[in-house]
């Protein structure tokens, strides 16, 4: 067990899991994300995000600005639904 | 052999080259960006066959039967739960609604009209004050879709398809046919090209010299953090637009209905999420303390009279597959089956309807 490296707490993934999915033929980062789940639990990529690119540059050798990161989603932290419901739009 | 050009990942020109493949064809398929880029990964999920008319509700039945089947096929799990899908609605939009469930009746879907206190009992949290009548179409439920574009697109590639990603592509029309596509400066012949673009059809359309003319949309959705499972079916109330269900992860996933835009775009809004906080919060008042953890939008197109645009063009070998609008889930796999029975038999009973 001290072989498991947890990359993505959220969604309980480790670094073999991550790299099987590359494997797999989801070596792009939108792909490898989706495929995996990583980036898209309660963190929202805060915790885990760096290790994916990092893990996806060793594995392909691409470098970190070729693999960019994933798009950013609002909220930037949780926002509870009564504080938008209460809230304005951007339009008006 | 015949040879097979498809533009577009998501899912109904993965289905069509999964069902050409099976058949023999030799399939290419060029995505722009990554697969499901555009609509197939941005939706809600939802699977219903509660549609207007008769040919959308046929391809909609087949295609909840090709969901069993593929998945099995494949050996893929799309996570996929059929506990019914719902529509709610308010007095105003209440007869519509009935009339609706009447014609459904007679062609065949497993739907109907439940009052408040039916929905109350299969989700307790609802607010039974916001709708006066549901339609129940309990064969309905949601799919997780990008497990459903994975799956067919291994599915593909076991059949022998080559899937080209991030590889935006033009097509090339000879005379009046078309010769195939050209990604970068390579021509990829073929007797075949199916416009299966989505959002970007219309300009898919044009490079083979035909205006399509289909609308172009843009959803927007967001996910709260995860709950435990207790919303079982999708509810999407047709009074407002608004819709949620609950993902196998236990978000809650909501959204409101797309409106037309000038351009494809996928960029979110603050406005939409105050609107859908707002309502959702009425709908279902226990919600008022979740969180958004995210929300991001989705482009589609919807053919000219509203319908899915599928079959040949005055361009020989130039097929369109695309103008699903919010229901390519729904409809896409088995609009791909037929297109491929078109292709390869020179007609298709169940796509004829939809021809351009």
């Amino acid at each position: 067990m001290k072989d498991r490296k947890v990359v993505c707490r959220c969604e309980d993934l480790t670094e073999e899991e991550i790299i099987h999915a590359i494997e797999l033929g989801y070596d792009d980062l939108e792909s490898l994300k989706r495929f995996t789940g990583a980036t898209t639990g309660p963190c929202q990529g805060k915790g885990c995000l760096m290790h994916i690119i990092r893990i996806l540059s060793q594995k392909t050798g691409k470098s970190v600005d070729e693999i960019g990161v994933t798009t950013q989603r609002q909220p930037v932290n949780p926002v509870p639904l009564y504080i938008l419901a209460a809230k304005k739009g951007d339009e008006k | 052999m015949i040879r097979v050009a498809i533009v577009g990942g998501g899912i109904a020109g993965l289905s069509a080259a999964y069902f050409l493949a099976r058949k023999g064809a030799d399939v290419s398929v060029f995505e722009q960006k990554y697969l499901l880029y555009g609509a197939s990964g941005r939706n809600s999920g939802g699977l219903t066959a509660q549609f207007v008319n008769e040919p959308l509700i046929k391809l909609a039945l087949r295609s909840l039967e090709l969901y069993d089947r593929i998945q099995t096929e494949t050996g893929f799990n799309f996570l996929l739960r059929k506990d019914g899908y719902i529509k709610i609605a308010d007095e105003k939009n209440e007869d519509a609604l009935k009339n609706e469930v009447d014609f459904q009746k007679k062609a065949g879907v497993n739907v109907r009209i439940v009052d408040p206190d039916f929905v109350r009992n299969l989700f307790p949290d609802i607010n039974t004050q916001t709708f006066t009548a549901a339609a129940y179409f309990a064969d309905g439920g949601v799919v997780f879709p990008w497990p459903v574009i994975w799956g067919l697109a291994k599915g593909c590639r076991e059949l022998g398809v080559k899937i080209y990603d991030y590889t935006p592509v033009r097509v090339e029309v000879k005379g009046n046919e078309v010769l195939g596509v050209r990604a970068d400066s390579e021509l990829h012949k073929a007797d075949y090209v199916i416009n299966a673009a989505g959002a970007w059809s219309n300009e898919i359309s044009r490079q083979a010299g035909i205006e399509l003319g289909n609308r172009v949309f843009r959803e927007e959705i967001c996910v709260t953090e995860s709950l435990k499972p207790y919303l079982d079916p999708y509810i999407l109330d047709v009074s407002t637009g608004v819709y949620i269900s609950q993902s196998m992860r236990g978000e809650i996933v909501g959204g409101i209905l797309g409106k037309e835009a000038e351009e494809v775009s996928v960029k979110s809004s603050l406005d939409f999420l105050t609107a859908y906080a707002r309502r959702v919060t009425e709908l279902v008042p226990k919600l008022r303390g979740m969180s958004i953890l995210r929300q991001w939008a989705g482009a589609y197109d919807v053919g000219r009279n509203g319908m899915p645009v599928i079959g040949t063009t005055k361009v020989k070998g130039f097929i369109q597959l695309n103008g699903f609008g919010r229901n390519g889930m729904s409809l896409a796999l088995a609009a791909g089956e037929g297109v491929a029975e078109l292709v390869l038999k020179g007609k298709s009973r169940i796509v004829q309807p939809f021809n351009p």
